[in-house]
């Protein structure tokens, strides 16, 4: 995979993130950057901090210190709903179908610009509101077509499988029209032919719209050759970052995550 | 018959008009306040148990400023569903930064502390007495005399052919129109883009933030719709009862109203109308069936029964009435 990379800025630039729990360091200095319309793996062992740091770059915790730039401007500290509205939208570990509203539901939610989320404009521009829903609408089926869930639009959601909930989730984070997106362990407990779909789209999303990625992954089969760039994470630490080839080969992450060959 | 039998029913009560047409009035009056409620509970996932407290606010704020301050009872009736709205919001912005179960409880002591500021601040509210009139030398100012000057000619027409109408029909027809208006909006706002975003809020509020949905301001709304209908129930209720008093707010009220949604079920706005009727029938049409008991056993009785009802409802159909079960399972 060939990183198309380098132009202008990085997208996402974290520096110096501390986040305390209690006495526990959760992320002690983390440091990283993602470079735009790349993909990038979060790797590193189970207690590293990379959920944390997922919630402290997308406004779910707020640091300590440190700095998130997300496209030039400084992002931690703002609200999260504010953060996902920039453009850079995550998913999380469980996904979070809501359960209760059908699959067509939770995808049109996700739509931005829909003027009829102001109670306002629901009773001044009822046109205006329903025109965007016809869109939005037509979006959503399109997509659930893409991700397979086109025959699901009209179930709950809290029907759908385990594998299908986390493709609803990458679905719906997509109607939100990010241009970065934040995975939290996409493969997992999807099986392989759903997860080979997952991965297929993420790429042509990429290469397509330009999408940036940040995933969390444990499947190395799945960061070594479907990532562009690789961050590893140790004790609240990134200890390595680099392509995929030579994180691999770094001493410091086979010590604390890889372990040597057998 | 009532010698014969251990359990009968006198049918002469079970017609009397007036009797059943304060049952209606007072489950139209728990219609509207438990329609706040739904929206809250049903829909937007916050479990407010202070709708007494904006019954109160709403009821005073309007007696306040006809009796106190002057003001014409037809402007203090949007001034005070403003005030009661605002004060809403001004709960919601630290509550609902709690965790759903401590923000229950912190509308649960705002309700309380409306009441007990009702009852002490005595210059105001005329304390446990309440208030009602108030005289400047032989004038005497009601707060429903604007009410009254309308309603009561309304009433003569309506005796023009209908000789046997009860009093209370005109403040009927005043809040079931309510409670049918609230429903037709509750039920369009509902299935809007807004009304999706509440819902996704309720069923889980971090998704919806991850998806841009600025969560806080959509549960400031739903608080202060839910506190407006508090004010209208509050206006009803004083017009129904011909004084405001603290004690007509106590918490009780507001459980009565979780009954109501119990029983027509969440997430629907007419199993609400439909729970309230259903409350109110019971719990007074009790009160015609004999029992070789003294009365108090049997007053006791009344809520017992109400009790094993709700308890029976949750074990066969916990959705309630007019819940989706869907909603009930797949939300857990």
């Amino acid at each position: 995979m060939a990183a198309e990379t380098g132009n202008g800025p990085a997208l996402l630039e974290v520096d110096g993130v501390v986040k305390r729990f209690g006495g526990i360091d959760a992320v002690n200095g983390a440091g990283f950057t993602v470079e735009r319309q790349s993909v990038t793996a979060l790797i590193g062992p189970n207690g590293a901090g990379k959920t944390t740091l997922f919630n402290l770059v997308t406004g779910f915790a707020q640091a300590d210190r440190g700095s998130v730039r997300f496209d030039g401007e400084e992002v931690a500290g703002m609200p999260s709903y504010a953060i996902a509205r920039r453009g850079m939208v995550r998913t999380f570990q469980l996904a979070r179908a809501l359960a209760a509203m059908p699959v067509l539901d939770n995808m049109m939610l996700a739509a931005p610009e829909q003027p009829g989320e102001r109670l306002r404009n629901v009773l001044l521009r009822p046109r205006a509101v329903r025109a965007r829903e016809r869109e939005v609408h037509e979006q959503a089926l399109e997509l659930l077509e893409v991700f397979g869930l086109g025959e699901k639009a009209d179930d709950y959601a809290g029907t759908l499988s385990g594998g299908q909930r986390k493709l609803l989730e990458l679905a719906r984070a997509l109607m939100a029209r990010p241009r970065m997106l934040l995975l939290d362990e996409p493969m997992a407990g999807i099986n392989p032919t759903l997860g080979r779909r997952l991965l297929d789209h993420i790429q042509r999303l990429r290469s397509e719209e330009g999408m940036t990625f940040l995933f969390v992954e444990h499947d190395m089969e799945v960061v070594m050759n479907h990532s562009d760039r690789v961050v590893v994470m140790a004790e609240g630490r990134v200890i390595a970052s680099g392509e995929p080839h030579e994180v691999r080969s770094d001493p410091a992450v086979v010590d604390a995550y890889l372990g040597s060959p057998a | 018959m009532t010698e014969l039998l251990p359990l009968a029913v006198s049918f002469e009560a079970f017609t009397d008009v007036g009797f059943w047409s304060g049952v209606l009035v007072t489950a139209g009056i728990y219609t509207v306040v438990a329609l706040g409620l739904q929206l809250n509970v049903g829909y937007t996932g916050i479990v407010n148990f202070g709708q007494a407290g904006f019954m109160a606010v709403g009821g005073y704020t309007m007696a306040i400023l006809v009796l106190e301050a002057g003001f014409s009872f037809w402007l203090a009736l949007p001034l005070a569903v403003l005030a009661t709205m605002a004060f809403g919001v001004l709960i919601g912005l630290p509550a609902l930064r709690l965790r759903a179960d401590y923000f229950a409880i912190v509308t649960l002591a705002m309700a309380e502390v409306v009441r007990l500021v009702a009852q002490n601040a005595q210059g105001l509210t005329g304390g446990n007495k309440g208030l009602y009139c108030e005289f400047e030398g032989v004038n005497q100012t009601c707060f429903d005399d604007a009410w009254k000057s309308l309603s009561n000619p309304f009433l003569d027409w309506v005796e023009g052919f209908w000789p046997d109408v009860d009093p209370l029909f005109p403040l009927l027809l005043v809040v079931w129109g309510t409670v049918v208006i609230g429903i037709f909006a509750l039920n369009y706002i509902q299935r809007t883009p807004w009304g999706r975003v509440l819902r996704a809020i309720r069923e889980d509020e971090d998704a919806a933030r991850a998806l841009g949905k600025n969560t806080l301001l959509y549960e400031l709304q739903s608080l202060a719709i839910s506190a407006m209908f508090g004010a209208l129930a509050g206006f009803f209720l004083a017009l129904f009862l011909t004084t405001i008093q603290p004690d007509d707010y106590e918490p009780i009220v507001t459980f009565y109203a979780f009954g109501v949604l119990v029983l027509g079920g969440l997430a629907s706005y007419k199993g609400v109308a439909i729970g309230a009727i259903l409350l109110w029938t019971l719990l007074e049409g009790m009160r015609f069936v004999e029992l070789p008991i003294t009365e108090e056993r049997t007053a006791a009785l009344r809520f017992a029964l109400v009790g094993l009802v709700l308890i029976l409802l949750m074990a066969f159909r916990p959705q309630g009435l007019f819940g989706k079960k869907e909603e009930m399972v797949l939300g857990r």
